[in-house]
């Protein structure tokens, strides 16, 4: 059985437990339901909201590298600690944390594996509601990695020229053109389908039902074999706004271990809206 | 209590039993064969409104009885909405705290309900994505809840508490014997919890081991609160398919238009799941021809009107002045 490319970026329930309280280690919760962290979180753990913390509240982007830092310094993480993200949805929004933490250059970042979900149903394992006691630091972002974020033109050009990977990760009803958006939310398009030349392959594919990724043997069968992703290509993936794909992306640069994949966090809300584009249903 | 004369000295003594079984009620105009008796058990007579009582009940008794629960250490629940109306007003009528975490797309009517009996309550968007092990969110928050404060809560959980099977083993299979006389050859039921059909199949198959056990659930991506298609069965741990003959499959929007028929021909004021699986009924009616049929109806309309206006638009018509 093959290994992950970079088992590194990923620790267990069982990890986190023996770790828990070690100075250099923070953990950060990062949820869909942002009522999740409030509820219970693992011990010493952070809560992010995406929706305020993690986007500009001004304009449609990620947050400043200002902000960004500002978040972490408040927080207490130091550039040289070890974070671990978890969240609910197996690590939906925590991939986007993880995203996000490489744009801005921190280094040892992972992934809890199986998310809140697997720690929740794991009877030696701890929940409370005490929000952790934080000494701030001065955060500096190590660098800045726009290299992992795929703009408009580069989309526009993977779409027509076949010379790089398009993966859809929305849900197939999504993907054909059924629904716009799953249904209650508010972020949406003009118009429904996919980007042309785009393989479907929705997020969750890459999981397990107990939250735990797929082994890197199942992940290769399903994006490489099945899907037809090309390894010698670069990748994009897409979603509706971006979150579901960086769980995706993850996949692919970590655990599949593609060398160029980027994550399109413009999405479906932002090509689905564009006049004249395009669109394959 | 006098079930006689039904003067009680507390709702509680309303709760169903074999001594004072919820009503069952035949189904006159729309079979599709002569020789095959229908009868509905109209749960929604149960005095908290719904086929739930029953397990609520005998959850609530049984944390009672291992000092589980307390005037400072209440319940929390992952509820459509009925399990929770009927444990969060024998909860607070016996003076515990009620917490009802309850999917986003639980009709209003049912939200309020809880409110109204007293719950506080927590609302999670439970279906953004399709994925596999995650569209439970009103059951994983409801977990941390019990995870996290202990001290306050204590989740009866009736997707896992035996206790709901073995509420409708003692009450809803020998109502049903009992009822019947023993003539019963179909049972009707949907899927939630699955505490009804395990329980009820239990019991009756024990008095009579051919009765034929039909569950009825919703097509995939459904709208039908409190009910469950097979896909989701995962997150229920009292399936038990030997125990289950045949398991049917309805398209969704047929649970409200079959509810809509039992309202209007059978004075019946039957809910969406009752409608399902009238529908599943006559399916297996059309084809075995004869026999005795007891379907249990979880629920009545009231509590659906939102629903039935989202399903059949037409009812929303000249409701303005």
């Amino acid at each position: 059985m093959a290994a992950y490319a970079h088992p590194e970026v990923l620790v267990e329930t069982d990890w986190v437990k023996e770790n828990l309280g070690k100075p250099n280690i923070k953990l950060i919760e990062i949820d869909v339901d942002t009522k999740a962290y409030d509820a219970g979180h693992i011990p010493g753990a952070v809560g992010f909201n995406w929706q305020t913390q993690l986007q500009d509240q001004v304009r449609r982007d990620i947050i400043s590298k200002e902000a960004f830092e500002k978040l972490l310094s408040d927080a207490g993480v130091s550039p040289d600690d070890t974070v671990v993200l978890y969240g609910d949805n197996n690590n939906w929004f925590a991939a986007y944390g993880f995203w996000l933490f490489k744009m801005y250059g921190h280094r040892d970042v992972r992934l809890m594996n199986g998310g809140r979900v697997k720690w929740l149903n794991e009877p030696d394992k701890q929940l409370v509601t005490d929000r952790p006691a934080i000494k701030p630091t001065q955060y500096r972002a190590p660098a800045i990695h726009d290299e992992y974020r795929a703009r408009l033109p580069e989309v526009m050009e993977a779409s027509g020229g076949g010379r790089m990977n398009l993966v859809d990760v929305r849900s197939p009803d999504e993907f054909t053109g059924k629904i716009i958006a799953p249904p209650g939310l508010n972020e949406t398009a003009q118009r429904a389908g996919h980007i042309p030349g785009a393989r479907s392959v929705p997020w969750s594919t890459a999981v397990n039902a107990d939250g735990t990724f797929k082994s890197a043997d199942d992940l290769r069968s399903i994006y490489l074999n099945q899907a037809g992703v090309d390894p010698n290509k670069d990748t994009i993936a897409y979603c509706r706004i971006g979150e579901r794909s960086s769980h995706t992306w993850f996949v692919l640069k970590y655990l599949v271990g593609l060398n160029n994949v980027k994550n399109y966090d413009g999405s479906w809300t932002e090509y689905g809206n564009l006049i004249g584009a395009a669109i394959e249903r | 209590m006098n079930h006689q004369m039904r003067v009680y000295e507390s709702c509680f003594e309303l709760l169903p039993s074999e001594a004072n079984p919820s009503p069952m009620v035949r189904i006159n105009r729309p079979s599709p064969s002569p020789e095959f008796t229908l009868y509905a058990k109209l749960e929604w007579m149960n005095p908290f409104g719904s086929v739930k009582d029953r397990a609520a009940w005998a959850m609530l008794r049984d944390l009672e009885e291992r000092g589980e629960v307390s005037p400072t250490r209440g319940i929390v629940e992952p509820t459509s909405g009925n399990t929770g109306i009927s444990l969060a007003a024998m909860a607070r009528a016996r003076g515990y705290h009620m917490r009802a975490v309850v999917p986003n797309r639980v009709p209003l009517e049912k939200k309020v309900l809880l409110k109204i009996v007293g719950a506080e309550l927590d609302v999670v968007n439970d279906e953004l994505c399709p994925a596999p092990g995650v569209g439970d969110g009103s059951i994983n928050l409801a977990k941390t809840h019990a995870k996290a404060q202990r001290d306050r809560y204590v989740m009866p959980n009736q997707y896992e508490n035996q206790m709901n099977i073995r509420a409708h083993e003692t009450t809803t299979g020998p109502e049903i014997w009992r009822q019947t006389e023993g003539r019963i050859t179909h049972l009707f039921v949907s899927l939630g919890t699955c505490g009804t059909v395990t329980g009820a199949s239990r019991f009756l198959r024990g008095k009579k081991p051919g009765v034929k056990v039909i569950a009825v659930q919703p097509t995939e991506g459904h709208d039908v609160p409190g009910l469950r298609n097979v896909r989701q069965l995962e997150a229920t741990k009292l399936f038990d398919p030997s125990l289950i003959d045949e398991i049917l499959e309805v398209d969704y929007e047929l649970a409200y238009t079959r509810a809509l028929d039992l309202c209007r021909t059978e004075g019946m004021l039957a809910g969406p799941s009752s409608g399902l699986i009238l529908e599943g009924a006559r399916r297996i009616i059309e084809r075995d021809r004869a026999g005795f049929g007891v379907m249990v109806f979880p629920d009545n309309v009231f509590k659906y009107v939102s629903n039935m206006i989202k399903h059949i638009p037409d009812l929303a018509a000249g409701t303005q002045a």
